[in-house]
């Protein structure tokens, strides 16, 4: 009897102070939302380009490191970031800063896999006969960069130095890193939520050229941008509301909902209205999501690569078709003129859609001779949804897609462009 | 951090079992006697119930009235046999919580309920001990885990009605008195949580008991 009610006692314990922890990774940093580059001009910023090699620091972000500047669009300022990316699902966010005195850049670091994060502050300067001297932007024959500073955990203030040494220029070959939900998962904790205005606006320095957004319909034919079938706390802030997002109107949603990290449900037209007039992105991937004519997502992809055309852009927009249902919806259009589409399914569809693009799964392995074919045929080839590292790399160096769509973008970007 | 409770009713279950088999082993050894009687208990009841969690409330909204407040309904079929531990399924219907508001110059109203639908266990806190008026015979514990519907009404230019289903749990402790040969009242307090929309409610309900079958 004592032996049973000590046993009763000690599962009620266990209940009571049983827990389930909930992740967060809130970014420490907070930019200043300033444009331009300030010091850092267009020469210096492609002199920074590259792959370095890591020596102080190298046990948190691995032994080699790329370095990327990146930029957007805001109306007519254009505000730079350079972005770090490391083999082990990580990415540095910063933004240049004055106060730090030379070439001074800050903001924060972050590792996808977990909830590893903090700030990073660092300075870019030259090493000249073995003596380091802040960076001027002008380089002699013998010269290496060499770019250095701090990073520390959560927000504590950068105290752990970080030594980052110019190795070689970036991999110049032409590859489609392509992220996922617009930039990645809202699991993954990012600072944006997947599918939004804000995340799109992030792409770049998550390391993308181009997006997947998912494509579904309001109940009032609206085309917005949202992954799963149903209004779940996955993907937005508790409002009550469930089901079948078909279910509600646009204005409804844009009322009652919203992403996890506060940002409205874009539709369509706003995604598209985001890649061309702040990014540089140059591919978007329509996912269809949806059952009903496809006749008004056509109009929209149209609409917005004339309008990129017109801005000088060199943006491809494509539909994507990963079941029969989609290329059934594509094949009833009235009229497929400049209307480029992506199809997931066999090569056989591909080539009876005549499709652009064809994007087998990951899991179905290189298929090279199939890859050769339709790459003979005039057609790009991606793969999807690889995100395990050790893949990104086998697929980047042994086989011949023009692509990969990845949750980890930055883990897509390190392997390309540290290849050689 | 944040530390939620999210597995004790399993934990309470798993420790309702073992204790009930301890009993049931007990009765096996004691060779000779009768088994018996087995009953079929039914319950409705009604009370009041306060949504016990945080609730997100759109900051669109203007003038917001809210309710933590519902008035919910019991029914339950409890199969009571001559040891301590009671097995039955439990279902009914409770509001979760509701709010109003203005956006755009329209009122906005939403309303979320749930139907629990559960397999529960129930034990009193004695059995051989003491005589039928112990108090400690007549205070019980229950527990249950299965599903909730969760159902979501909005009206804002239009109306929507979607459900979901949302895995979850109850836990409850009664006080039964007996008010003639085949029925009992109980005043129960219990929790509901339906974890994975995040829902939880606290009720306190005043229960009938009606004993449908003996054998």
């Amino acid at each position: 009897m004592t032996t049973r009610y000590l046993l009763l006692f000690g599962l009620l314990i266990a209940a009571l102070t049983g827990c389930r922890k909930e992740y967060d990774a809130p970014v420490p940093y907070t930019f200043t939302a300033a444009t331009g580059a300030g010091r850092f001009s267009t020469p210096v910023r492609q002199a920074i380009n590259g792959v370095y090699t890591v020596t102080d620091g190298s046990d948190v972000f691995g032994p080699q490191v790329v370095l990327k500047w990146t930029y957007i669009h805001n109306g007519a300022d254009t505000a730079h970031h350079l972005s770090v990316y490391t083999s082990n699902v990580g990415y540095f966010d910063m933004e240049p800063q004055q106060q730090l005195g030379g070439l001074g850049v800050s903001g924060y670091w972050r590792r996808l896999q977990n909830t590893e994060i903090g700030l990073v502050q660092l300075t870019v300067n030259v090493k000249r006969n073995g003596v380091v001297s802040p960076f001027s932007g002008m380089l002699a024959t013998g010269d290496t960069l060499v770019v250095s500073g701090a990073y520390g955990n959560d927000g504590v203030l950068p105290s752990k130095k970080l030594t980052m040494t110019y190795a070689r220029p970036l991999n110049p070959r032409s590859f489609s890193i392509l992220a996922h939900r617009a930039g990645g998962r809202t699991s993954d904790l990012l600072p944006a939520s997947e599918n939004s205005v804000e995340i799109i606006k992030m792409a770049s320095r998550l390391g993308a050229t181009g997006i997947e957004v998912d494509v579904r319909y309001t109940k009032d034919g609206i085309p917005i941008l949202y992954h799963d079938n149903t209004l779940n706390l996955r993907l937005i802030q508790k409002n009550g509301l469930a089901g079948a997002i078909e279910s509600y109107t646009y204005q409804q949603l844009t009322t009652f909902v919203r992403l996890l990290n506060g940002e409205k449900i874009p539709t369509l037209e706003e995604a598209l209205e985001t890649v061309v007039n702040n990014t540089d992105l140059s591919f978007v991937w329509l996912d269809t999501k949806y059952v009903r004519s496809m006749t008004q997502v056509q109009s929209i992809q149209r609409t917005y690569m004339q309008r990129a055309k017109a801005a000088g852009r060199s943006l491809q927009i494509v539909i994507g078709l990963p079941s029969d249902e989609a290329v059934s919806l594509y094949r009833d259009l009235p009229e497929k003129a400049d209307t480029p589409v992506l199809c997931e399914l066999d090569t056989s569809i591909t080539r009876s859609i005549n499709a652009n693009i064809w994007a087998p799964r990951w899991t179905l392995g290189d298929q090279t001779a199939e890859v050769d074919v339709m790459k003979a045929e005039g057609r790009s080839v991606f793969v999807w949804t690889l995100d395990e590292p050790q893949f990104i790399q086998e697929f980047i160096d042994r086989t011949r897609f023009d692509g990969i769509l990845s949750n980890y973008p930055c883990v897509v970007a390190y392997y390309h462009y540290i290849q050689q | 951090m944040k530390y939620v409770f999210k597995f004790s009713m399993g934990l309470l279950v798993v420790g309702v079992l073992t204790a009930s088999a301890s009993a049931q082993k007990r009765a096996v050894a004691d060779t000779g006697r009768t088994r018996g009687p087995y009953s079929v208990v039914l319950s409705v009841g009604g009370g009041l119930s306060y949504y016990s969690t945080h609730l997100g409330v759109p900051a669109t909204l203007s003038n917001i009235q809210l309710s933590r407040f519902g008035v919910p309904l019991t029914i339950r079929a409890l199969w009571v046999p001559d040891h301590r531990l009671r097995l039955g399924l439990e279902s009914g219907w409770t509001t979760m919580y509701s709010y109003r508001g203005r956006a755009n110059n329209t009122e906005g109203r939403v309303y979320v309920s749930a139907i629990p639908t559960l397999a529960i266990f129930q034990m009193p806190l004695a059995w051989l001990s003491g005589n039928e008026r112990s108090i400690a015979r007549r205070l019980s514990v229950t527990g249950g885990t299965g599903v909730y519907i969760v159902h979501s009404r909005l009206d804002y230019e239009s109306t929507v009605q979607t459900s979901t289903i949302s895995l979850g749990w109850m836990a409850a402790a009664s006080y039964t008195q007996p008010i003639g040969p085949r029925f009992r009242v109980s005043g129960e307090l219990k929790w509901y949580d339906a974890v994975a929309s995040e829902n939880a409610a606290f009720a306190a309900q005043l229960q009938l008991n009606y004993r449908l079958i003996r054998w």
